[in-house]
């Protein structure tokens, strides 16, 4: 179980940054004053160090760290 | 084009400052007594220290005006800067903490020392130097430009702006001989924290001084230049250049050896783990710089030199002043990241060009004194270059990540992968180079980003002739393949030995 939350986790910002650009590619809506696709870029700047901070506690929690 | 004095003394004085507190940074004789000292600090520095460090290291002058211009004139295409260097950090949390593992435990301090005591081969070693070496220089050049732009913005009319340049880059090297790494880790300090406040200065006030504020600036940009905003769906630089642009080069970004000099400073591998979380944060500020090239574009009259684009915005909207400041500090991101690559550079001619190869019995005290000499060579050459042959650089420039992105296999893969042989991993390296090349020559990359094709030859290569060597490979073994492959879990080493 915890093996796939760890793949979901890695794979995720590839996946959104790189796969669904071709769906994100428009300015509307714009949301915070950025049009979308500066919105969902400045989202993983953010989202990003939230995986890596859960990939290192799973490892953590598993002992693989060392 | 007349300078601004007031704005010229703040940059003058700002450069001088920084400069000799890279000279005192290297009172203690003691930073200067190995190539560990020197080179990578004898590995002591903490998490927040090695986050300056890099950050100063990757944020360069050349970041700012490269992509201001480029989203000046190709619109959102900059923005690839931004997944780019996310992933690079994230990517880099599942390596770098495991690669300095082994360079702290076997006292490594190159990409190519890694390569040749996992390999067992001089020859690798030496060829990840050369590629390392040959792309640079072309790097540290682009630094040099940065700089000269700008003393050009900030000084014509007053100074020699070549003079300048010159003095500038001589004093930095001097001070990186004297102070190794801790000079420009010091100073990356100030330089960090200037680039924070003077980018946020920049990102706020900008458009109140031009549009009365962000949201009536972007609905500005949404009406008038709405090309600007997204990146093209196909065409020699779409989307599909975008994204492997963005992938290859968050694979290049930490085979650079300005960037593995970085990393070696550090004083654990969870100070890297906790690095590889906190820089993306950087790029807050970067994604909003980008913005500031399509101000430029709406503000600057039509026919501005897309490469001065964040330069004459700043001289047409500050005064004497706050020009001096945003002067200084792209001035500062130019010198500093010089000063990192300057050491990585000779620390790959010295350890891995001159040793490996030419005289492989230099004594320990001669080989220091020759890395730090290598210094004045490094930063006189990229002089040199940068002066006299610039647009011979113009395509190095542009190969540098495609060309560097090819010791990945060599470096990265080979830390999870035991039976990986040293000949596949050279004919790789090598066909990567030759396919990325020939498709830069001539121009057959169908919209894709050059180093794209060449990573997949490479790895393709690795693959395809491994197994003709694995016999040989499982039979031999080196000290740093043991320790990576056969060493029980639980007699792994404390993070520092003798700790």
């Amino acid at each position: 179980m915890k093996k796939i939350l760890l793949i979901l986790i890695i794979s995720l910002p590839f996946l959104a940054q790189l796969a669904v650009l071709p769906f994100v590619n428009r300015i509307e809506p714009v949301i915070l004053g950025l049009p979308f696709l500066h919105f969902w870029l400045f989202l993983w700047i953010v989202l990003t160090p939230l995986c890596t901070f859960g990939i290192y506690h799973l490892q953590k929690s598993k002992g693989g760290l060392h | 084009m007349q300078g601004n004095l007031t704005a010229l003394s703040i940059t003058i004085f700002v450069i001088l400052t920084v400069v000799l507190i890279g000279f005192l940074a290297g009172r203690d004789k003691s930073v200067r007594s190995s190539v560990e000292e020197w080179s990578v600090g004898g590995r002591r520095f903490g998490g927040l220290l090695v986050w300056f460090l890099v950050g100063a290291d990757l944020y360069t002058a050349y970041t700012f005006l490269g992509l201001t211009s480029t989203a000046y004139s190709a619109g959102s295409l900059a923005f690839f800067a931004i997944p780019y260097s996310v992933l690079a950090f994230f990517i880099s949390y599942f390596f770098l903490p495991k690669l300095w593992k082994v360079a702290n435990h076997h006292k490594l301090t190159t990409l190519a020392d890694y390569a040749r005591e996992r390999f067992d081969s001089k020859l690798l070693s030496a060829l990840i130097a050369i590629v390392g070496v040959l792309m640079l220089i072309p790097y540290i050049c682009l630094q040099l430009s940065g700089i000269q732009d700008t003393l050009q913005v900030a000084g014509t009319g007053f100074i020699n702006v070549k003079v300048v340049v010159i003095t500038s880059f001589l004093l930095v090297a001097l001070y990186t001989f004297f102070s190794g790494i801790k000079g420009p880790t010091y100073t990356a300090i100030i330089k960090d924290v200037l680039v924070w406040a003077i980018m946020l200065f920049m990102v706020v006030s900008l458009p109140i001084i031009h549009f009365g504020g962000w949201n009536p600036m972007v609905d500005q940009i949404v009406k008038e230049a709405p090309q600007l905003l997204t990146i093209p769906n196909s065409g020699p630089k779409g989307i599909p250049w975008f994204i492997t642009a963005s992938l290859v080069s968050s694979l290049a970004l930490f085979m650079w050896a300005h960037a593995a000099t970085g990393i070696f400073t550090a004083k654990s591998g969870d100070a890297l783990r906790k690095n590889a979380m906190f820089l993306p944060l950087y790029n807050i500020v970067l994604i909003l710089v980008v913005f500031l090239g399509f101000i430029a574009f709406l503000v600057l009259p039509k026919g501005t030199d897309p490469r001065f684009a964040l330069l004459s915005l700043i001289q047409t909207s500050y005064g004497g002043v706050a020009q001096g400041l945003a002067y200084s500090t792209i001035a500062l991101a130019s010198l500093i990241p010089c000063s990192i690559m300057a050491i990585g550079a000779s620390n790959l001619f010295a350890n891995n060009i001159y040793r490996d190869l030419i005289n492989p019995q230099v004594k320990a005290s001669r080989l220091t004194m020759i890395t730090r000499g290598m210094v004045f060579v490094v930063i006189g050459l990229a002089l040199l270059f940068g002066l006299v042959f610039p647009s011979a650089l113009v395509s190095l420039q542009l190969l540098g990540v495609s060309g560097m992105v090819q010791i990945f296999p060599a470096i990265v893969i080979s830390l999870f992968w035991k039976n990986q042989t040293r000949e596949a991993t050279i004919i790789g390296l090598l066909a990567g180079l030759a396919v990325t090349f020939t498709v830069y020559a001539t121009g057959t990359s169908f919209g894709i980003y050059e180093g794209f094709w060449g990573i997949a030859a490479n790895f393709l290569t690795v693959l395809v002739l491994n197994p003709f060597f694995v016999k040989r490979a499982q039979a031999s073994s080196t000290p740093v393949k043991d320790y990576l492959f056969n060493q029980p879990a639980e007699e792994a080493h404390p993070e520092r030995r003798g700790a």
